[in-house]
């Protein structure tokens, strides 16, 4: 009846996904018997087809485009004039990318928009009615600025493109998409957490006995919270603009509800402690005099503060304030209230309850009260206030036109639609690049929405695309919003949140998770009184609270007398698809309630239905899944599989594995491991270690060199650094295989030796052996991107590129070794420090106008190569901007192996630098002449408990000897038992330790030592982006002291604690030295009579030369003096001889 | 040779492997030849590399690096000087082989550049070196890059002489083998274990070739390791017999060199030094352990021996 389109198109088998669901995992195959209790984890791979990791951003966005968009342009569809009554335009019709008599979408490539430059994005087109003259005109795809398109989203060119047409256009198939590019960079809106929108919450302070109900309303036009509060023991209503809080009794009085008796039922119902508590708000109204509806609206209008152009009386002032202001996301309609008064009446029975048990309060930290705002919902705030503007505009120029008197032709409104059609464009652009969300209509002003995506690693992009920000401020030291709420179960990743300040507050989703775009409440609303629900205007103030209240987002809707039988046959509607899936539906016992939910944002995951003690997805379900006959979506179909969002969740018996069922189970978890994010998926056994080492495991995944993408050669971004050889980890995860982590790894597995070698492998430095960095181990390349404009100048001036100069030999000169004759660097060619690779010329006279042209002179302006190692020319790349201008972008390659300093880590947050690189000879070996690649020091472990890295390394070790890759997976993955025993069928001891000789002496150690294979990760940290060193250098221009920082060439602060130091120690001479004479030490001249600064050894103010006497200060100090002078303060030095006794 | 002097059995030898026992030998010359021949014994490998076109997707220095660890035939290395002693002024034919990499992607799949596709140049003047080693059934060698239609490599390779210590692609041994004491009756080490060592610990298969410990033998504690077994495994740049017969020949050639600059240096200070009060010790104490002079003479007395026996 509702929801019934489900698609059969893409039934069409993908070779990507055959290979996932061929479970050649764990070494079964088709034919294999099917155990539902093990391989029910299928349904995982499945779901993330259909759904995907960046799925939330891109049903968002595909709602905005698709439905939201039609939505605002309904809401805002008339311009009018103010001069001509006649005109009017309406926008009837709206579409992104194409127009309405084709199907093309005319976009440039995705790839071509990040090197070029330009933005990635679709023409809007609308299709209007308006009068010209006396003529109504319809007129079909007019322009009124572009969009931006989210990558992958279903007006993108990729969506659906196949792997071969991704290859064409240079797009890597495993790139997830859900980001924008703007300006050539790749925008990231990330999703933002929130407290609900027009939901009760109640709160209460027991310190200063205050209970308070807030609702924040939420509409297109405005948001607003109105709360209802206590104070000294009686409850009010308190809003932004109402002066003071109002009475509640009168509160209602205004909204129509005048007797007291009925006041009392609609809040306390027939309990007799909640009326006791109530009562006392009775008094203050008839103290007051407040007997009727008007005397209270009265009352109201006199405390509103508004400013408004016309004056209201103070009745029309209360009336507009019940109406419109307070709880805003109601609407009223002629002027009947008996909504709102119903909805003031809840809120103030649950500040009752609230106060009768203080249990009865709600929890701001539960994720069930949060939604999430995603970059559909955001464009769309943004669209509105941007088109809202638009249409300002228009009005404005059509007003101009309209009001001259005499105009010679008819007006015709479409030619000045296209004038205003850049701020559109203009406005989408600048906030998605720079991150200011800055909404007029809310007063809003958000700063940090959008980040570059971070290209790192594959890791890091994908890491990106599952982030939550919370609105939470980041500096205050609050524990609640930061702490691991129990509701994040299988929502939300419980280890990957960064460290420090934003700990707790930026949180990332789980693999199995699904975000909620709007639904229609309409239907749900008529369906639930087809199921017997009262509806809440047929019943009357007494009986209100007999039975359960049904709610559907938060208002109340009616009543159900058989509130169980109610929600099992909605849960039965929606099981069998006749409903949309993601409408949840629970009960609340505390408060009577049954809540029905439509809107977006909510977080939610599928599981598995137990009826009657037995598991809904049978091991026949499987093997058709397995066979392709089924899809995800026919699991939701057939009932077996549903969506539960949090609250669903809290109502609901979930076991987590099979065996756990027993009477009372409502659902049954798919995988355990998918309360692990994407990023935490990577750790092998992490349910083995301790759990900040999975955090930290978490951040440094992400600055893993390795595989970026299949296109990493063709992207010419600002750095990119890449990884020679990745290789798969040996001991896999299922989530790696999920997410494609073993096709774009960031690692190698390098046999490690856990023992003492050497002693420079202390604090967790480690000993790299030689010969295996020679073979390849650790190398990576950067390459680091340069790009210059080539400038056009008002007086037709422009930056050249001049060729390169020649010796008397015809040799390029040194600096030029590197240009072609075109004067940009050969593809190949080394460049040295100080060499030039973009010999750019810019016109001297730039400024001068055109009319004094004279012949151009230039200034050579070029891009010299300073670094302290040499780079090759990987790519050069020439084109042209949005403007016109030239582009030229250099890629500069290096090649780099791994040296002392370098930072590595494996998979358990170990990380640690290369202390010593040894000949392979001197390493340790076991007696089949195995070496290490890594020597790690033992004492890594003790206190950091990793026991997950030990078991990766037997279970790696196991794999190697059998040829087999093996599973960490976590909660589940290969025994422990089961490795040991591969092992010891190949003649190694079962706990993974091996008698090692010493490579130096030949002797067998005394001890045995822990040896295989770990997965290593090189990290982005490398001594020669670091390393720095300044004898003589560059100096600041003001106070001629040393420049700081490496980029500068900088010298190394001795700082005041340093210094505090060398005080401490009396060597003066050492601070004079490093504090003055090579820093800025300056000579002046000083009179010693006046004690003022003079020059050239004559002293002005005494206009003498003969107590001139010259010292050596710091510049600084000089700097000082003169500026105190500059107002007017002398500070006059009095100098004393050294050397007099 | 008496039974006094070292032994070796030769249990398997093939192309690739050579497994062998040496017995009647220290611990610390058993260790030095395998250290030498993993490290030190020379070979030729590409070191220089002169990209004319590369078109394919991997850069320029991966390339070379890959090349570079192509194993070369190294037989008559001996024939060739190090580049960094011979008189020409970068590389010659004396001191080096030229290899030429041409190819282009013709086909419309992808055109695979194996090692065999390296083309030697110079000449070779009889000698045996210089040729990719190629093992594999389809007798392409290594895989050294991918090129799609259109894409193209031309370079060319110097292959220079060298040794292991300084890089490891001129190491001509990949493992090496290498146990003594399978029983462990020397008690260099000690067995960590659960509830027993004897049942934890999985035999070595060298075992079988000594007697197990009996229960009740006495522990020696002057006893020392002296039968060594060895497996050279080749990478096959030297066959495996070659590797090791190059590895004693390389420690009596660095053994002869010590000797030699020790017996120079004698010469010299007697030659300038005089009778000098630093000297005048050295004669009379000729206590082997007293200080470095006297080690001097305890190496110079039986040196011309040995010195003789290794040449």
């Amino acid at each position: 009846m509702l929801k019934s389109e489900h698609s059969h198109t893409n039934h069409t088998k993908d070779d990507t996904f055959e290979q996932l669901l061929k479970p050649v995992y764990k070494g079964k195959k088709l034919t294999d018997e099917i155990n539902t209790a093990e391989d029910k984890w299928n349904l995982l791979p499945a779901f993330l087809k259909v759904k995907g990791l960046v799925k939330q951003h891109l049903d968002s966005f595909n709602y905005f485009v698709d439905v939201d968009l039609k939505k605002i342009i309904k809401a805002n569809e008339m311009v009018l004039s103010d001069v001509d009554p006649e005109f009017y335009l309406k926008y009837v019709d709206i579409r992104v990318g194409q127009r309405s008599n084709s199907s093309r979408i005319d976009m440039l490539p995705p790839h071509e928009c990040r090197l070029r430059d330009m933005t990635y994005s679709a023409p809007i087109y609308v299709d209007i009615e308006y009068t010209r003259g006396r003529l109504i005109v319809l007129h079909k795809d007019v322009e009124i600025g572009k969009m931006p398109i989210m990558l992958r989203s279903n007006k993108c060119i990729l969506n659906g493109a196949s792997e071969e047409t991704m290859a064409k256009l240079n797009e890597c198939p495993l790139d997830p998409g859900g980001y924008f590019i703007v300006n050539g960079t790749e925008k990231v809106i990330l999703v933002q957490e929130q407290l609900s929108k027009n939901r009760i919450i109640v709160e209460a302070d027991e310190k200063k006995s205050i209970v308070q109900a807030s609702v924040t309303s939420s509409t297109h036009e405005r948001k607003s919270k109105t709360y209802v509060v206590t104070k000294n023991e009686k409850i009010y209503l308190k809003h932004n603009s109402i002066s003071e809080e109002v009475p509640i009794v009168i509160v209602l009085k205004a909204c129509g509800v005048v007797s007291d008796l009925e006041i009392m039922q609609l809040v306390c119902g027939n309990n007799s402690s909640y009326q006791d508590i109530f009562a006392i708000n009775f008094e203050e109204a008839s103290k007051m005099n407040i007997y009727t509806q008007q005397q209270a609206l009265e009352y109201i209008g006199t405390k509103v503060k508004t400013i408004r152009r016309q004056k209201l009386t103070i009745l029309q002032e209360g009336i507009e304030a019940i109406a419109t202001t307070v709880i805003a996301h109601l609407t009223v309609e002629a002027l009947d209230f008996r909504e709102k008064a119903l909805y003031i009446a809840i809120m103030t029975r649950r500040v009752v309850m609230a106060i009768q048990n203080c249990k009865m309060v709600d929890d701001r930290d539960y994720v069930g009260n949060k939604r999430l705002e995603l970059a559909g919902q955001l464009m769309s705030l943004l669209f509105e206030d941007l088109f809202k503007k638009f249409n300002n505009d228009f009005k404005a120029s059509i007003d101009k036109v309209l009001k001259k008197p005499n105009r010679a032709e008819m007006y015709d409104a479409l030619l000045s639609i296209n004038v205003h059609s850049n701020n559109i464009t203009s406005g989408l652009n600048r906030a998605i690049s720079t991150g200011n969300w800055s909404l007029k209509r809310f007063k809003m002003e958000r700063a940090g929405v959008t980040h570059v995506l971070s290209r790192l690693s594959y890791i890091s992009a994908l890491g990106m695309m599952t982030r939550i920000s919370s609105q939470f401020e980041k500096s205050r030291k609050v524990s609640g919003p930061r702490a691991l709420q129990p509701s994040q179960f299988g929502m939300l990743c419980t280890s990957d949140t960064p460290e420090g300040e934003a700990c707790g507050l930026v949180k990332n989703l789980a693999l199995m998770t699904h975000i909620t775009t709007d639904d229609e409440e309409e239907p749900i609303k008529r369906l639930c009184y087809l199921l017997g629900v009262e509806d809440i205007g047929l019943i009357d103030s007494a009986s209100l609270h007999d039975n359960y209240g049904v709610y559907l987002n938060g208002t109340i809707i009616g009543t159900a007398r058989y509130p169980t039988k109610f929600v099992h046959q909605f849960r039965i509607l929606r099981r069998t698809g006749k409903i949309s899936e993601f409408i949840s539906i629970y009960t609340n016992i505390h408060q009577n309630a049954v809540h029905i939910v439509t809107d977006g944002g909510r977080i939610c995951r599928p599981l598995i239905i137990v009826k009657n003690g037995k598991s809904m997805v049978a091991s026949s379900h499987l093997k058709r899944l397995l066979d392709g006959k089924l899809q995800f979506d026919d699991f939701l179909k057939l009932g077996l599989v549903e969506y539960l969002d949090v609250n669903e969740e809290n109502d609901s018996f979930i076991a987590l594995y099979e065996k756990d069922i027993h009477e009372g189970i409502t659902h049954l978890e798919i995988e355990p491991f998918t309360v692990l994010g994407a990023v935490a998926g990577l750790i092998p056994y992490p349910h083995h270690n301790q759990s900040p080492r999975n955090t930290y495991q978490c951040a440094m995944g992400k600055q893993a060199i390795g595989a970026i993408a299949y296109n990493q050669f063709k992207r010419i971004d600002t750095l990119l650094y890449l990884m020679i050889y990745p290789q798969q980890p040996m001991v896999k995860t299922k989530t790696i295989e999920l997410i494609d982590y073993d096709k774009l790894p960031a690692g190698q597995n390098a046999t490690v030796a856990v023992m003492s070698y050497s002693g420079y492998d202390i604090e967790d430095a480690l000993v790299l052996n030689k010969s295996s960095i020679d073979r390849g181990f650790g190398r990576c390349e950067t390459r680091k991107k340069t790009t210059t404009i080539l400038k056009r100048y008002p007086n037709h001036t422009q930056d050249i590129i001049g060729g390169m100069r020649v010796d008397e030999n015809g040799e390029p000169i040194w600096q030029h070794k590197s240009l072609g004759p075109d004067g940009l660097g050969e593809v190949g060619m080394k460049v040295e420090s100080g060499q030039i690779y973009i010999n750019k010329s810019v016109p001297t006279n730039a400024s001068d106008s055109v009319l004094t042209q004279s012949q151009s002179q230039y200034r050579e302006a070029p891009i010299i190569y300073r670094a302290p190692e040499p780079s090759h020319i990987d790519q050069v790349m020439m084109s042209v901007s949005d403007n016109d201008q030239a582009l030229i972008k250099v890629l500069l390659r290096q090649n780099r192996r791994p040296e002392l300093g370098d930072k590595f880590s494996s998979r358990h947050g170990q990380k640690g630098v290369c202390g010593i690189i040894v000949q392979q000879e001197d390493m340790p070996f076991n007696d089949q002449g195995i070496c290490p690649d890594i020597i790690m020091n033992p004492h890594g472990f003790p206190s950091r408990m990793t026991v997950g890295k030990m078991i990766e390394l037997v279970s790696g070790k196991a794999g190697v000897l059998n040829g087999t890759l093996e599973y960490g997976t976590c909660f589940g993955g290969s025994k422990l038992a089961d490795m040991s025993e591969i092992l010891i069928n190949n003649g190694f001891n079962y706990s993974g330790k091996d008698m090692l000789y010493s490579g130096i002496t030949g002797e067998c150690l005394q001890a045995y030592v822990f040896f295989g294979p770990i997965y290593y990760q090189k990290l982005k940290h490398m001594v020669l982006d670091k390393m720095h060193a300044r004898a003589r250098g560059p100096r600041a221009v003001l106070t001629r002291q040393p420049t700081e920082g490496r980029s500068r060439d900088g010298g190394l602060r001795l700082g005041e604690m340093e210094r505090d130091c060398v005080i401490a120690y009396g060597a003066s001479q050492l601070l004079l030295e490093r504090l003055m004479l090579s820093s800025d030490a300056f000579e002046v001249d000083v009179c010693d009579k006046c004690g003022l600064m003079g020059y050239s050894g004559w002293c002005t103010s005494c206009k003498s030369a003969e107590h001139v006497i010259k010292i050596t200060i710091p510049y600084a100090a000089k700097l000082l003096f003169q500026e105190l002078l500059s107002m007017n303060i002398a500070p006059r030095l009095m100098l004393g001889d050294v050397f007099q006794s | 040779m008496s039974e006094e002097g070292p032994q070796v059995k030769i249990r398997e030898a093939t192309k690739d492997n050579v497994d062998f026992i040496l017995s009647n030998v220290d611990l610390s010359l058993a260790n030095s030849l395998r250290r030498i021949m993993i490290a030190e014994i020379p070979t030729l490998a590409i070191d220089s590399v002169e990209i004319e076109t590369n078109t394919s997707v991997l850069a320029d220095e991966f390339i070379s690096h890959r090349l570079g660890l192509i194993p070369l035939q190294s037989k008559d290395i001996d024939q060739l000087v190090y580049c960094r002693d011979c008189y020409c002024e970068d590389h010659c034919d004396r001191c080096s082989v030229v290899l030429t990499l041409q190819a282009v992607g013709e086909s419309e799949s992808t055109t695979n550049v194996y090692a065999k596709d390296l083309q030697i140049v110079s000449d070779l003047g009889g000698k045996n070196i210089g040729h990719p080693i190629i093992q594999d059934k389809e007798a392409n060698g290594i895989l050294v890059c991918k090129l799609r239609k259109g894409q193209e490599l031309r370079l060319k390779c110097v292959a220079k002489k060298g040794i292991s210590k300084e890089h490891a692609k001129w190491s001509p041994a990949a493992a090496i083998e290498f146990e003594y004491d399978p029983w462990n009756k020397l008690k260099h080490t000690d067995y960590w274990f659960e509830q027993d060592a004897t049942s934890e610990w999985p035999h070595s298969k060298n075992c079988e070739f000594e007697d197990p410990l009996n229960d009740d033998d006495v522990f020696d504690y002057s006893a020392k390791p002296n039968i060594f077994y060895i497996n050279v495994e080749s990478v096959g740049s030297i066959t495996s017999d070659q590797v090791v017969i190059r590895g004693i020949k390389t420690l009596q050639d660095k053994v002869a060199d010590i000797l030699f600059s020790l017996k120079k240096m004698d010469q010299d200070k007697v030659a300038f030094g005089g009778p000098t009060s630093e000297n005048a010790p050295m004669e009379v104490d000729h206590d082997p352990y007293s200080g470095t002079n006297g080690q001097y003479n305890e190496y110079n007395d039986n040196t011309n021996t040995a010195y003789d026996d290794a040449w």
